[in-house]
């Protein structure tokens, strides 16, 4: 297929109902995004059977505003691609059926795309940066280095061993009668708080390589909190500044250490590092990554931050990259909860029966 | 007026295409899983074996339930999207409807539920909107004498309430849910029939007092 003009993109993998229109000149049409986050709230986490419900009755109502907004018809377009998979499973398949039925009553192409490559591919539709580069994705769902070489080929170079430093926003905030979600209220308690007063471990800083942890630094919170309710019977709101901002400088230490190793893993002479995922807003955290960028020499790109969350426009810009490169879909296609982008990488997270989950 | 009928509610795949009350083609797979795979080439096939293309339909009938949370879904977001591109109505007929289609007097349809629970709706002078109950809430339903019982266990219940029992097929065949389509009335998009809370924990533990808040 030559590189397809206009491309819906439908994205259901997690807590946001999106869809876009994106066109080959890398000129984003539409890109709707309906979140759930008040249907998640009460539960400080993502409700996977809360999720695929609501996905279920919105992604056609999605699309329909995406085309509205784009002043374009079904008929107009040249590919529907839509993400097949990893993420919630209830979500995936309300997004791949909707794209399925839409394909199939007008004929317009369909291809199912990998969430993590629309994540991973991102900066060269906001940015039109060359291939290789290297990213670094890190969201509530994910944290990897992946070497990017080609719309299809993605080397993972390391990633998390267990959580995802967004859950450890979000189980943070948690512990801390903090909203939901995590990351920015914590970012915001932090804002007055002394990153020094706990010492908050670094885990796997002792250990070569790019793999990251992020549990312990959950449990160490938890364990300062237990501490001071033992002590005081409360946290007071200068604990609660001081956990978040300790917390924060934590996460932002083994983010730049690891990016440092994987950047040197990398190896290529003035390399760029993007940056994709929501934790990539954090404001600490995002000094820090474009610190050692500058150390490196690298030069640093940051999707603005509605391009760096789960959005449909990086779906669409991916299925416009990969349709072009030779890739198709039929009416087979499934919904995949696991699916791993580097297919030849080691299996980090979910190793079991099922195989690697991302 | 030409319907094509999709239903993943239970352990099957099943399509067909319909012209008022003529059936066309009628298709059903039984499985598990892999409803999300299957749905969209069947209904290609059903199309063709019918002679009816995608832009000759009028509506698309789809099954909402109750049953399998993830196969009510296959169907209904196909639908949706069917209808969209089409710009045509979906409609989403309940099994309870596609199993008393064509039932006269008072009738009470029963669904597997799991956990010895049943999904209940009544029709006529048994008229009674569609809930989730356990065997102690069904003997405390009031239902007419003579209400014909259909569908899971009806033969049971239908002894225990007293009442006649009927066929206790649980699956329609797919052409009901077109049939049962044309009696519904009103515009809104077919949404699942879940019957059931989405089963959700609320955090177990509070976050601590904050000392300093007023």
């Amino acid at each position: 297929m030559t590189m397809p003009d206009l491309c819906l993109g439908i994205e259901s993998s997690c807590d946001d109902t999106a869809a876009a229109v994106v066109a080959s000149d890398r000129r984003i049409l539409s890109s709707v995004i309906y979140d759930q986050a008040l249907l998640h709230a009460a539960y400080g986490g993502v409700v996977p059977e809360i999720a695929a419900r609501a996905h279920a009755e919105r992604v056609d109502l999605c699309v329909a505003e995406a085309l509205r907004q784009a002043g374009v018809g079904l008929a107009g377009l040249d590919l529907i691609a839509v993400t097949a998979g990893p993420g919630l499973i209830g979500g995936v398949l309300a997004g791949v059926m909707c794209a399925k039925g839409l394909s199939a009553a007008t004929g317009v192409p369909l291809l199912g795309v990998n969430h993590l490559a629309g994540h991973a591919l991102t900066p060269r539709l906001t940015d039109g940066i060359d291939y290789p580069y290297l990213l670094l994705l890190v969201s509530g769902g994910h944290c990897q280095f992946l070497a990017v070489r080609g719309p299809q080929d993605f080397r993972r170079l390391g990633g998390t061993i267990d959580d995802a430093p967004g859950e450890a926003f979000d189980k943070t905030a948690r512990l801390l009668g903090l909203g939901y979600p995590g990351g920015p209220e914590v970012e915001r308690a932090a804002a007055g708080g002394d990153p020094a007063r706990f010492a908050f471990p670094r885990p796997l800083l002792d250990r070569p390589g790019c793999d990251l942890s992020f549990s312990g630094l959950k449990t160490a919170v938890r364990r300062a909190v237990d501490k001071l309710v033992a002590a005081q019977g409360g946290v007071t709101r200068q604990d609660r500044a001081d956990l978040c901002a300790g917390f924060q400088a934590a996460t932002a230490d083994v983010l730049a250490e690891k990016t440092r190793r994987a950047l040197a893993a990398f190896g290529t002479a003035a390399p760029v590092l993007a940056v994709a995922g929501g934790v990539a807003a954090n404001r600490t955290i995002a000094g820090a990554l474009r610190a050692v960028a500058a150390a490196a020499g690298a030069r640093f790109v940051t999707p603005p931050l509605a391009l760096c969350t789960d959005n449909a426009a990086m779906i669409a810009w991916a299925g416009i990259e990969q349709a072009a490169a030779g890739e198709t879909s039929d009416m087979g296609l499934a919904a995949r909860p696991r699916w791993p982008l580097d297919a030849g990488a080691a299996p980090q997270l979910g190793s079991g029966r099922k195989g690697a989950k991302a | 007026m030409k319907i094509l009928a999709l239903d993943t509610a239970g352990p099957h795949c099943s399509v067909a295409v319909t012209e008022w009350r003529e059936v066309l083609t009628s298709l059903t797979e039984r499985m598990d899983r892999g409803q999300a795979e299957r749905l969209v080439p069947m209904a290609q096939t059903a199309l063709e074996l019918a002679g009816v293309g995608w832009r000759d339909l009028d509506a698309i009938a789809v099954g909402v339930g109750p049953g399998n949370f993830t196969g009510i879904r296959i169907a209904v977001a196909a639908a949706r999207g069917l209808a969209l591109a089409l710009d045509i109505r979906a409609i989403g007929v309940s099994t309870f409807d596609a199993l008393a289609l064509d039932c006269i007097g008072p009738v009470l349809v029963s669904l597997d539920a799991r956990r010895g629970r049943y999904y209940l709706r009544g029709y006529g002078e048994a008229d009674l909107s569609p809930r989730i109950a356990d065997p102690h809430e069904l003997r405390a339903l009031p239902l007419p004498p003579g209400t014909v019982v259909l569908g899971h266990h009806a033969a049971r219940i239908a002894a225990d309430l007293e009442l006649t029992a009927g066929p206790e097929t649980s699956t329609p065949d797919p052409e009901a849910f077109a049939f049962a389509a044309h009696l519904i009335e009103g515009g809104e998009a077919p949404a699942p029939l879940y019957l059931r809370a989405a089963d959700a924990a609320l955090p177990s533990e509070p976050p601590p007092p904050i000392l300093d808040d007023a």
